[in-house]
């Protein structure tokens, strides 16, 4: 037989824990897990989306460069021999001129989107609104950044 | 057939519709060009930007809604970051 101060600690444990377990399955908890698993569902479906338009819209070579090299280059439609270097996840947008890095640009949607959506807006800002795309951007010197892309 | 997405953050939200059934006065053609319009022009409102996109097509910016493309993108506003 246990003495009584035993059994009054294993009691007063097993209370402890109900009481835990009963706060953290009473419904408010519950409905806020079942809310953080319902987000987590939805951040994991708009990035398979994302990433399916991104491959339905870019050509092979464009897809296989990004992949591979973890930016798409866009070529400037007004300024020859510009190219932008856009990284498969959001970041800064790297401008090349002649082979050179001439710029650093930091532009970003209002809303969140993924990153394949995000790859996407650079490129068709780049392509079918340029100038507005360089007016809104935040330009950094290329000098004060380690060369990565 | 026409397709319309809109960037979200659930990815993006599409709407298609068949501009030929609609030129044979398709009810529901019709209807899903009206409904492609509406989100377009709500979008427009709320500062997004409309790309005609085609796969090895030049991108084209437009401000009108045209049922004749094979994919319309519409980006969020975009601002310049840190």
């Amino acid at each position: 037989m246990f003495p009584p101060i035993v059994l009054a600690a294993v009691l007063i444990l097993a209370l402890a824990v109900a009481a835990i377990l009963w706060c953290f399955l009473s419904e408010p908890v519950l409905r806020s897990l079942k809310g953080m698993a319902s987000s987590f569902r939805d951040c994991i479906e708009g990035k398979r989306r994302a990433e399916a338009l991104l491959r339905k819209l870019l050509s092979e070579e464009e897809y296989r460069q990004l992949t591979w090299r973890g930016y798409l280059e866009v070529r400037s439609p007004s300024i020859p021999n510009r190219v932008y270097h856009i990284p498969k996840y959001r970041g800064q947008v790297h401008v090349y001129e002649q082979g050179r890095r001439v710029m650093v640009l930091c532009v970003q949607p209002t809303e969140p989107v993924p990153d394949a959506d995000v790859v996407l807006m650079h490129k068709l800002m780049i392509e079918g609104n340029e100038q507005e795309y360089l007016r809104v951007a935040n330009r950094l010197e290329p000098t004060s950044y380690r060369h990565y892309l | 057939m026409g397709r319309l997405h809109v960037l979200s953050a659930r990815g993006d939200m599409q709407v298609t519709w068949d501009e030929k059934k609609a030129a044979e006065s398709d009810p529901e053609a019709i209807e899903a060009i009206r409904e492609a319009k509406r989100i377009f022009a709500e979008e427009r409102a709320k500062g997004g930007v409309a790309f005609k996109v085609a796969p090895g097509h030049t991108t084209e910016r437009i401000d009108t809604f045209d049922k004749t493309a094979e994919h319309i993108v519409m980006v969020p506003k975009v601002t310049g970051g840190e």
